[in-house]
């Protein structure tokens, strides 16, 4: 993917880009911090995770398996058992609590890896090593054309490094 | 050229969850943090001579079970009436400990509890490798451990499945779930910390490794934003979790109607003294680890002040579930049950009954004093008192009620085996063998998350929000406690 990657080492300076960046429309952005930061996510304006739905899903599907499991399985060996019904609901919310957190869970983290696009194996372009440890860094993907427009504007507002993505 | 206003005025400290309510004097940048956390992974003489002994204590167990294996569960020192011994007692004490990790890192994130940020880590590596050790247990106790997959209902050529109405199918469920979701918590949360030692690694094989741990993570918006929602779910789902489990395994004993245990108050009385001895592991495990690691500016005595707290409700909940379990015998006017609380304190094992309540009732009432709240040593020294009272307190709940029953002709003893000893010594050799392995591998502080606490650099001086153009804080209006530790 072409474009130009920014690195900055102020917060501050890293926000007024992204702001800038935004009304100028040269591209889409991509920003790096090495910490969740809520000034990023304000610039940035993100919509909101879909992640939730994921665990929604999740949760009643495992509490649905866990109900299900429990009165099918006393249902097709019916043997009384302390004086309970076949199917004892009391006893069996504790089954279907615990799948529908197992289950619910486990959705959420696979909500986060398809949505976030992770596992990646393959070098992403414009990361830099450095936007995990103490500086913030913004790729915009753009062409040639605005390629120097936006290098200029990252410059300006104080960026410590800015590079060309082949 | 046209002007470029500078600098964003709103919100440059704006509160990140982390950060809320605490402070890292101390930590100046983030490249601090890298340098500090990483510097803990160096491998040292000291750490591998305790790695020994875990492992030496962990073959201890090892050998024990060899021996039961070919001999036969007699040799755990069971003798009717008390068929639950040792590894029960253990079994409980270990999943306890397990809880501090969850609750530090789950409810406490919740409830924006800022002096989780240090310690949560090493809480959760401690609470999956608890739960590692507490799962042995039941394995161990069953007597044939290859068959232990008979608890788990899978579609089988018997057409049997496992008794959904029993406690003990209940733990298997609680357990098992528990320690899946405290292992996935553990490595999404590392998962952007694995990130920041690929990016530091020089040696390529190394390199490679944490590239693949790291799954490819880039600390990019959309990967970021998609994780806080994850961690918040996460944590929204093992807050009930946390109090289930240990709700489950007070079910082990409060659906029995032995003296003693069918009682309504066990699962808050079990989740309390759970959080108890967890948060006393987590000083036994921290309050070594600041001094060797030298991370004192990162666990402050603003963070041990604020555990001492929780310990200190704790103790005092645990207490007035002991003293309850006396009122209601008494209340109740039955007489077996009258009989079996006289003899828990006064009867064959009294002195168990009063190491308990020295450990967990008396000793705690220090931390009254802030004094001592603040004191290391004295925290160490009360963590490792309260992590025996509380192992004596599951040898309470199980030996004095199976040996002291309905009908006297079944009273009868219990004679702790070496074999159940070295079964106790393996346990703690086992759970430090995993938790010093981790923390010479993976980062014993969340990284990311420290950087939320660390004032970020910026260019223009924001006076309004208390920091310098290089980042650093402003000083503070009064004394900072906690930075001259």
């Amino acid at each position: 993917m072409r474009g130009v990657t920014g690195a900055f080492h102020e917060l501050d300076t890293t926000v007024a880009a992204i702001e800038d960046l935004k009304k100028k429309r040269l591209g889409d952005i991509t920003v790096y911090s090495p910490t969740i930061r809520h000034e990023l996510d304000h610039a940035i304006d993100a919509p909101v995770s879909v992640v939730r739905r994921f665990t929604l899903v999740g949760g009643l599907l495992g509490v649905s398996f866990g109900y299900w499991i429990a009165i099918w399985s006393s249902d097709y060996w019916p043997l009384v058992v302390g004086g309970k019904a076949f199917a004892s609901w009391i006893p069996y919310t504790i089954i279907g609590f615990e799948v529908m957190v197992l289950v619910g869970a486990l959705s959420t983290v696979a909500g986060m890896f398809i949505n976030s696009r992770i596992p990646r194996l393959t070098t992403t372009t414009g990361y830099d090593a450095r936007f995990s440890g103490g500086y913030f860094g913004i790729f915009i993907a753009c062409d040639a054309a605005k390629a120097d427009q936006a290098e200029a504007l990252l410059l300006q507002h104080g960026a410590a490094e800015v590079r060309r993505e082949a | 050229m046209a002007s470029v206003v500078h600098p964003v005025r709103e919100g440059i400290r704006g509160p990140n969850i982390a950060s809320a309510d605490v402070q890292l004097p101390a930590v100046r940048d983030y490249e601090q943090v890298d340098r500090d956390i990483i510097g803990t992974l160096g491998f040292t003489k000291k750490w591998f001579l305790g790695l020994s002994v875990a492992v030496l204590a962990m073959l201890i167990g090892v050998s024990a079970w060899i021996y039961q294996i070919y001999w036969g569960l007699g040799q755990a020192g069971y003798e009717p009436p008390v068929m639950w011994g040792n590894y029960i007692i253990t079994f409980v004490f270990w999943v306890g400990i397990g809880h501090a990790g969850t609750l530090i890192s789950a409810i406490l994130y919740l409830f924006r509890a800022g002096f989780r940020t240090s310690i949560y880590r090493a809480a959760e590596a401690m609470t999956v490798f608890a739960v590692m050790t507490a799962g042995l247990f039941p394995i161990i106790h069953i007597g044939r451990p290859w068959k232990f997959f008979w608890l788990i209902p899978y579609p089988n050529w018997r057409l049997l499945w496992p008794n959904f109405k029993s406690p003990l199918v209940w733990d298997v469920f609680a357990i098992s779930t528990y320690l899946t979701i405290s292992t996935t918590f553990l490595f999404i949360g590392l998962i952007p910390d694995i990130a920041v030692l690929r990016d530091k690694e020089t040696n390529p094989m190394r390199k490679r490794i944490l590239s693949i741990l790291s799954l490819g993570w880039r600390n990019s918006d959309r990967e970021w934003r998609h994780f806080a929602k994850a961690y918040l779910f996460l944590a929204a789902f093992s807050t009930p979790l946390v109090l289930s489990v240990h709700s489950v395994v007070s079910f082990d004993f409060a659906m029995a109607l032995t003296p003693g245990w069918h009682a309504s108050i066990f699962p808050p009385y079990f989740v309390a003294g759970a959080i108890f001895s967890g948060f006393a592991m987590v000083w036994t495990i921290a309050i070594p680890m600041r001094k060797w690691f030298k991370l004192e500016h990162y666990i402050t005595l603003n963070h041990l002040d604020a555990t001492a707290k929780v310990v200190l409700f704790t103790s005092l909940v645990v207490g007035s579930a002991y003293m309850i379990e006396f009122f209601i015998a008494w209340y109740s006017s039955v007489r077996a049950e009258q009989e079996f609380f006289w003899n828990r304190v006064f009867g064959q094992w009294w002195w168990a009954a009063w190491i308990m309540l020295l450990c967990n009732m008396a000793l705690p009432m220090s931390l009254w004093s802030q004094k001592l709240r603040r004191n290391p040593t004295w925290l160490f020294v009360l963590s490792l008192f309260i992590n025996l009272g509380m192992w004596f307190e599951r040898f309470v709940i199980v030996v004095p009620s199976l040996s002291h029953e309905f009908e006297p002709w079944q009273w009868g003893g219990y004679m702790v085996s070496w074999v159940d000893m070295a079964f106790l010594v393996g346990s703690f050799g086992w759970f430090f063998m995993w938790f010093l392995l981790f923390v010479k591998q993976l980062p014993v502080m969340a990284i990311a998350e420290l950087k939320e606490i660390v004032a970020p650099r910026v260019k223009y001086a924001h006076h309004d929000q208390g920091i310098d153009t290089a980042g650093h804080h402003l000083p503070y209006g009064t004394a900072t406690p906690g930075e001259d530790d």
